[in-house]
């Protein structure tokens, strides 16, 4: 997995590519939580995310309860079909922040 | 259930039992079913599913162990159009009776991979290992 992280005010943008899975949530946790904790609103993007596991989606979940704790939010944008179906199948459609 | 029969093919594979391992399950997965000519759709569910059982080997059987060869073997058959993959290793025994998943509307991290193992395929069956094996998993799926 590889990323990239553009900031803007108070607004943290985060592209992930390749493939979320096990081997790889501790470092999207890395990735991810810092700006949460700092506050940010954090847009997650998962264009180039093709796949993704229980331990992925589980790195969405605690993600969403963070932002929910510091009173921010993140967004999960541009979603691929592939990692979609798999959001779907959690039931996390209607509480995850999709766009 | 497709319409297209898919010819009887059976493959397997050994991997380390570790989670560097569980790209090289999908991309094994992923070549078989390539083979077998399933549909796009089904072929991402049921890698998923597959790569979700190995990674519970990885989380739970070798959860205490420090090993860092021991291996578990994946095999896929197709018979009939019946698919059948098959998971065999020599981690803690599994007691069927305590593999469940979480409440789903419960949400929390965690605790989803058997929801979607149950969710994608027709059965999930743990039988007795043989020699030398301790654990083996069978998931079934009509295709």
């Amino acid at each position: 997995m590889s990323y990239k992280v553009t900031e803007d005010g108070s607004i943290a943008t985060i592209h992930l590519d390749g493939e979320i899975d096990m081997d790889v949530t501790e470092k999207a946790k890395e990735v991810i939580f810092p700006h949460i904790e700092a506050g940010k609103e954090v847009h997650l993007n998962l264009s180039n995310v093709q796949y993704m596991d229980s331990s992925g989606i589980s790195v969405l979940i605690e993600s969403h309860q963070k932002a929910l704790e510091k009173n921010t939010k993140v967004i999960i944008k541009d979603v691929s079909k592939s990692v979609l179906k798999v959001i779907m199948m959690a039931k996390l459609e209607q509480i995850l922040n999709l766009e | 259930m497709s319409e297209t029969a898919h010819q009887d093919h059976t493959e397997k594979k050994a991997f380390l039992v570790n989670s560097s391992s569980l790209k090289e399950v999908r991309t094994f997965c992923r070549d078989v079913f390539e083979k077998l000519h399933i549909q796009q759709d089904l072929k991402d569910e049921l890698v998923l599913a597959i790569a979700e059982a190995a990674q519970n080997i990885v989380k739970h059987a070798f959860k205490n162990s420090a090993d860092a060869n021991e291996l578990m073997v994946v095999q896929i058959s197709c018979e009939n159009d019946k698919l059948q993959i098959a998971f065999y290793d020599r981690g803690t025994p599994v007691d069927p009776k305590k593999v469940k998943h979480r409440q789903i509307d419960n949400v929390k991290p965690g605790g989803l991979g058997t929801f979607f193992i149950q969710e994608i395929m027709d059965a999930v069956e743990f039988k007795d290992g043989k020699k030398p094996w301790i654990n083996h998993l069978v998931l079934t799926k009509q295709l």
